[in-house]
């Protein structure tokens, strides 16, 4: 069980996020879903140990999540890094420091629907979409026990997505990972996710998407009467 | 004349055993140096280390192991007050390293008579590398190597992303107090050689050369430590045979090099 108890962040006196609660079952899939400037990056960062927590607390197992950091896989919602820095693909997924033997790194990259030839590139050389493609092979390289995904899908084209969520689903079936990821795309996350966890500086609502994801809550959670964003399909899920 | 015929003198044999030691571990991590944008820091901690100096010679002790202790006293300096106050790191520098050369300037000032030490320190000397200093070089040269060799995969992910280095785990304030460190200390055993005025470009050049084509990290760590030691080696055996100053001959070959690698990107296209 991943547990957040009563978080709080704050940046310098402003509080960003108050009273946070939520759990989240091993094994499963959660969203945390909100408007923009609600939170949800500052929560997963609060959570990775990135962002300085005001007060509460995050567990995993019982444990502080801080020390099962060998178990995490995590995508950032930018990668900030030089793009001249001289790195190939292969010793950046080579860069990975966890315990767990990981999975060839070819059959990784098919994963995610890159080709073999990528491995000799250098990092900065490579597209958005590429790029994002090797940044989840990287966080999902070594099955963690905890996959952590601020806006996953961010530059990547339909194929490309579908690809990443059934990776996501494979991941948490045999390696029974519990996933949490940030995500815009509510009628993607009704369909994928076990729980959803609605934020907006505070806890709005947190449980199966079919009880969370109602006319009301969202509106609520997005200050709008009319969600057509929710009625929006994808038809290649 | 024999063109090894510089390696018959016993203070060559020394000045090149340690140059060489020193052109790996500078190359080494010279290259976390220009991938992290710490060129300064170099420049600063050899310029600083001239107070460690000027106080051995000052209270009679042997320079270079008082220097380097000075010298990880001012990275730890740099570290703590780098992270505690809101000031950058150029800017915590700048104050460190002006304030410590001001200290060694004053006890200079009270230390009478000629100081060949000091003198030698400030522009380097080949003739200085005594047995001593030789055995300091390479002992610190093999400790300082074997935590790169340990630390490396950690350290470039540091240098790549302090993000993603500390979500996979990685020791980040452990790991940077731990090069700077290395840094300062290497820098000090530098200087012995090049000076405090020219040893700083030891660190810089030979990364930033093979920085300007290299496309992974492997090959930017080994060309860059095979610039640095074609550079030391040649340096020092131009020197002997023009009868130039050797650090000043080792930079500026290193910067024919840079040039030369720099000019040949230059007229490629795009």
């Amino acid at each position: 069980m991943i547990r957040v108890e009563n978080l709080e962040v704050r940046f310098g006196t402003h509080p960003v996020l108050t009273g946070v609660q939520f759990e989240v079952t091993l094994g499963k899939i959660a969203a945390i879903i909100g408007p923009n400037g609600s939170g949800k990056t500052t929560l997963i960062r609060a959570m990775l140990g990135l962002t300085p927590i005001a007060h509460g607390k995050v567990l995993f197992d019982g444990k502080p999540l801080e020390r099962m950091r060998d178990q995490i896989g995590y995508l950032p919602q930018k990668f900030r890094f030089d793009p001249d820095f001289p790195i190939s693909v292969g010793e950046f997924l080579g860069l990975t420091l966890r315990r767990k033997k990981p999975t060839s790194l070819t059959a990784k990259l098919t994963e995610v629907g890159l080709s073999a030839s990528i491995l000799y590139k250098r990092l900065g050389s490579l597209s958005g979409g590429q790029l994002q493609r090797v940044l989840i092979a990287h966080a999902t390289l070594h099955h963690p026990a905890l996959l952590i995904l601020d806006e996953p899908s961010t530059g990547i084209d339909i194929v490309g997505e579908k690809q990443f969520y059934e990776l996501i689903e494979r991941q948490v079936k045999e390696h029974h990972t519990t996933v949490l990821l940030v995500s815009h795309d509510i009628a993607v996350i009704a369909k994928v996710v076990d729980q959803v966890i609605c934020v907006n500086k505070k806890l709005v609502c947190s449980g199966p998407p079919r009880e969370t994801l109602t006319q009301e809550t969202l509106s609520e959670l997005y200050g709008h009467n009319d969600m057509e964003l929710y009625r929006h399909q994808h038809p290649h899920l | 004349m024999e063109p090894l015929s510089f390696l018959a003198f016993g203070f060559m044999q020394r000045a090149t055993l340690a140059g060489l030691f020193l052109g790996v571990l500078l190359a080494s991590l010279g290259v976390f140096v220009t991938l992290r944008n710490m060129a300064f820091f170099g420049e600063g901690i050899a310029h600083g280390s001239l107070a460690g100096i000027a106080l051995a010679v000052f209270a009679g002790l042997s320079p270079l192991p008082v220097a380097m202790g000075w010298a990880v006293i001012l990275a730890l300096l740099i570290f703590f007050l780098e992270r505690r106050t809101r000031l950058s790191a150029d800017s915590v520098l700048g104050i460190l390293f002006t304030s410590s050369m001001a200290l060694g300037v004053v006890i200079m000032n009270m230390t009478h008579g000629y100081q060949p030490e000091l003198i030698s320190f400030l522009f380097g000397s080949i003739l200085s590398v005594s047995y001593f200093d030789l055995f300091i070089i390479i002992g610190c040269s093999l400790v300082i190597l074997t935590w790169l060799f340990f630390s490396h995969r950690q350290l470039t992910l540091l240098s790549l992303s302090e993000e993603q280095a500390t979500v996979a785990g990685v020791p980040v304030a452990l790991q940077t107090v731990l090069f700077y460190i290395a840094l300062a200390l290497a820098t000090v055993l530098g200087v012995k050689i090049l000076g405090i005025i020219l040893i700083s470009a030891l660190l810089i050049i030979p990364a930033a050369t093979s920085r300007i084509f290299a496309e992974n990290f492997r090959s930017h760590m080994i060309w860059s430590v095979v610039f640095s030691e074609l550079i030391i080696f040649f340096g020092l055996a131009f020197s002997f045979y023009l009868n130039t100053p050797s650090g000043a001959t080792i930079v500026l070959l290193g910067a024919i090099i840079f040039f030369l690698v720099a000019g040949k990107k230059l007229l490629q296209r795009p």
